[in-house]
């Protein structure tokens, strides 16, 4: 075998556990806003026993003991022994992240987390005391703890009987049970550790040395144990496998002939054969379902069938799509350029040709997307970690989860998106007296969310907290020379100086209700991404946080138009209008800055040719066209061009690495005809635009 | 005598190497060192059984020996003799 196949079972026992610690947040989550039912409760026990019988197949004993301890104080939740208090909800929570963190000590063979046993104390003391040590490393199964449910097949059998008739398990292993890192080893430990247990090994399908294949499983057993043991015990000890081997069980007395219509349980051999049975008999092709209420039994987890494939193949796909999309623009182009009649059959073909090309991109773009989710998750728990350090309570309120973001933007988008719930936490919200003070809850909320919005993601980050104290970071910004003493700013131009590199320093801040800890390492994150990032507070209210993201990094909508011969590209998102200039639309404003007027609003005009160096501004833009861009922040501006050609969809090729960040210009593409074009960054450019759209008059330049 | 020492884990990743080591030992009477087993699984357990089987037929001894707890813990938890897993050879036959 080429690969270890231990290994790649390992690797996806972790995948499994990421997944086992999401639905173990959700369900916490659940608990905290005080849904307690015990679907939630169970969900939470599930997660945490799966792990820890995962990783008693593998022999991590450090998780096994941690998630043992965990799973044995959320049994006396399911059980109703505990009740959800708030503190038990933060105890799980904190034994949650440490879970985590024993998984991914785990995966990377690194040692095990510290602070493991304050947490697990903590935990115990909410049931009175520490759980019994793991008997088994490998694998325990835990009871149940629902009522007993009265079995159909009892009905016949007097309630007063002084021994149930013993168990009798037949148990043969199929080859995937061994092949997926299972082994019946641990599974007999620990049914050997419910009771007496009678065990026989059937080897009669073992062949001589020469014919036997390492991998078979050929190997079964018959396994009697006492009555009394419950059957949810028995299924249990069976919970990782039952889809992996033959299975049955039943009871001794019941192959007698008494037994109740149960189809799949082939009794007969059970008691009367005590020789080899013939191996035919044992291998009915599903294990016996097991009777009773469907919630009885361990809900198997739900897998959507995936495939985990390289990023990097995705990324060559994407680039392949990339450059269909470019030639067959290229394509389009000389087609029309070889003056076809439009309703011929290369026009209808190459417009079908570029439906599916488009198709095909989304699709591909879809297979990179991801959803915000454990994005979000990390944020749960940075959250909990910042509020406990700075001794605040802080509720994190989430939206949005589902939004599916490209792979690349997720990642690097945790860094920044952790700084500012950190601010949040830290600078963001009052401490409990204040908010108190200021007739607020003493629990401080803070809401993440994501959306789609006109072909972007908008992730916000918004505090019910004091709001910036605006005064204050004037007071700094002046200090640290950062603005002109006599600078008359707007709210929001004060706002902004929070992301001026050099603007703080942590001393600084903390002592100030507002923020900016590393703000301009955020905004540059998030620029860096192609995105932008806005504030919005007002006192006594909070503060928002907006990140608006291009939802991937290798395609866009654009506009394609003229400048003084040359062809540039507006991305669609940022175009609210296209209109043509009349006469009485131009304003002068300034001595050199025009605006326009649009539906009673005064809109600044910039020239394009001119902001990008191409020309000088013209005497004259009557009759001009203008594309009508919108900021994030609501703000609107008009771009002059000399002609729009059309909208179509470019593939972004990067500039930065080749030439660092250039102000105005996002990236460049490749056109139908093989020209570069660039691609605008228009909210960066009116940012650093002039706006010269008028010559001097001659008489006052001399 | 031959002796074969065992690997210490006999499972999934280790078993096509117990198996093709016994393998070749094959012929003559044999003795496995089970001394370091720190684990036998269901796959190992097959692999001995068949040498067993494959030693009867051919009337040679094969002995297990020693066996350290471990190992003695998973037979017994297997359901399974000492004796299912060796051969007496022709001498005592």
């Amino acid at each position: 075998m080429a690969t270890d196949p231990m290994a790649q079972i390992r690797a996806s026992f972790f995948v499994e556990c990421e997944e086992l610690l999401e639905s173990l947040q959700d369900s916490l989550s659940a608990l905290q806003d005080g849904s307690s039912d015990s679907e939630t409760v169970n969900t939470v026990f599930r997660a945490v026993h799966s792990i820890k019988g995962g990783a008693g197949a593998f022999g991590l004993d450090a998780l096994v003991a941690f998630a043992h301890r965990y799973e044995t104080v959320l049994d006396a939740l399911r059980a109703g022994r505990l009740e959800v208090t708030p503190d038990a909800v933060r105890s799980f929570f904190q034994a949650a992240d440490l879970l985590q963190d024993h998984v991914r000590a785990a995966h990377d063979g690194t040692p095990a987390p510290e602070g493991a046993e304050a947490v697990l104390c903590a935990l115990e003391t909410l049931i009175g005391g520490p759980a019994e040590p793991e008997a088994s490393p490998g694998f325990q199964p835990v009871p149940f703890a629902f009522e007993p449910i009265p079995l159909a097949l009892d009905f016949d059998a007097p309630d007063d009987l002084p021994a149930p008739a013993r168990w009798i398990i037949r148990f043969r292993p199929a080859d995937a049970l061994y092949a997926s890192g299972n082994e019946p080893l641990h599974l007999l430990r620990a049914l050997a550790a419910l009771g007496a247990a009678e065990v026989r090994c059937d080897t009669s399908d073992v062949p001589a040395l020469e014919a036997l294949r390492p991998d078979a499983a050929l190997l079964s057993w018959r396994i009697t144990l006492p009555g009394e043991i419950a059957e949810e015990e028995l299924r249990e000890v069976f919970d990782f496998v039952e889809d992996v081997c033959t299975l049955e069980i039943g009871r001794e007395a019941e192959a007698a002939g008494a037994r109740p219509p149960a189809p799949a349980i082939v009794a007969p051999q059970a008691v009367t054969s005590v020789a080899r049975p013939p191996a035919v008999a044992e291998a009915p092709a599903e294990p016996a379902p097991p009777p009773g209420p469907v919630e009885r039994r361990a809900t198997p987890r739900e897998t959507a069938a995936t495939v985990r494939v390289d990023l990097d193949r995705i990324d060559r796909l994407v680039n392949l799509v990339g450059e269909l999309v470019i030639n067959q623009a290229m394509l389009a182009q000389s087609v029309a350029e070889a003056g076809l009649p439009p309703n011929s059959a290369v026009m209808t073909g190459l417009e079908a040709f570029m439906m599916l090309t488009r198709d095909l991109q989304d699709s591909v773009m879809m297979i990179r997307a991801q959803p915000v989710k454990p994005l979000f998750q990390r944020m749960a728990r940075i959250v909990r970690e910042a509020s406990t350090a700075v001794g605040k309570e802080v509720r994190l309120h989430t939206e949005g989860e589902a939004t599916e973001v490209d792979k690349t933007v997720i990642e690097r988008l945790a860094e920044p998106l952790t700084h500012m719930i950190r601010n949040a936490v830290d600078h963001g919200l009052e401490t409990p007296e204040l908010r108190l003070a200021a007739g607020k809850a003493a629990e401080g909320v803070i809401s993440l969310s994501a959306q789609h919005r006109s072909g972007r993601i908008v992730i916000e980050v918004a505090d019910d907290g004091a709001g910036i104290n605006r005064p204050k970071v004037r007071e700094i910004a002046l200090a640290r020379g950062l603005i002109p003493a006599d600078a008359a700013l707007t709210d929001a131009e004060i706002d902004a100086l929070l992301f001026l590199p050099g603007f703080s320093t942590a001393s600084q801040v903390s002592a100030l209700s507002g923020r900016g800890v590393g703000m301009d390492v955020v905004r540059q994150a998030i620029q860096s991404l192609g995105g932008r990032v806005t504030i919005q507070s007002a006192p006594g209210q909070g503060t928002r946080f907006s990140i608006s993201l291009p939802l991937t990094l290798a395609v866009l909508d654009g506009m394609v138009v003229s400048v003084a011969d040359e062809t540039l590209v507006v991305p669609l998102a940022s175009i609210l209008e296209t209109a043509t200039l009349a006469e009485g639309d131009i304003r002068a404003l300034g001595p050199q800055t025009n605006v326009i007027h649009l539906r009673g609003a005064f809109v600044p005009l910039y020239d394009l040719g001119a902001e990008l160096g191409y020309r000088a501004p013209k005497p004259s833009y009557e009759g001009g066209i203008v594309l009508l861009t919108a900021q994030e922040d609501g703000s609107r501006a008009a771009l002059i061009v000399d002609a729009i050609h059309e909208q179509r969809q470019v593939v972004i090729k990067g500039l930065q690495q080749a030439y660092g960040r250039i102000p105005g210009v996002a990236a460049a593409t490749i056109l139908g005809n093989g020209r570069i074009a660039l691609i605008l960054d228009t909210a960066d450019l009116v940012q650093t635009a002039t706006g010269r759209t008028r010559i001097r008059p001659l008489a006052l330049a001399g | 005598m031959t002796t074969l020492a065992l690997a210490p884990r006999l499972d999934l990743t280790h078993a096509e190497q117990a198996l093709t080591a016994i393998r070749a030992c094959e012929g003559q009477p044999l003795v496995l060192d089970a001394g370091g087993v720190t684990h036998l699984g269901g796959l190992g357990l097959q692999i001995l059984l068949a040498a067993a089987r494959s030693w009867r037929a051919a009337g040679l001894a094969l002995t297990i020996s020693p066996r350290s707890p471990a190992f003695e813990e998973a037979l017994s938890l297997f359901g399974l003799p000492l004796d299912a897993l060796q051969s007496e050879g022709a001498a005592w036959a």
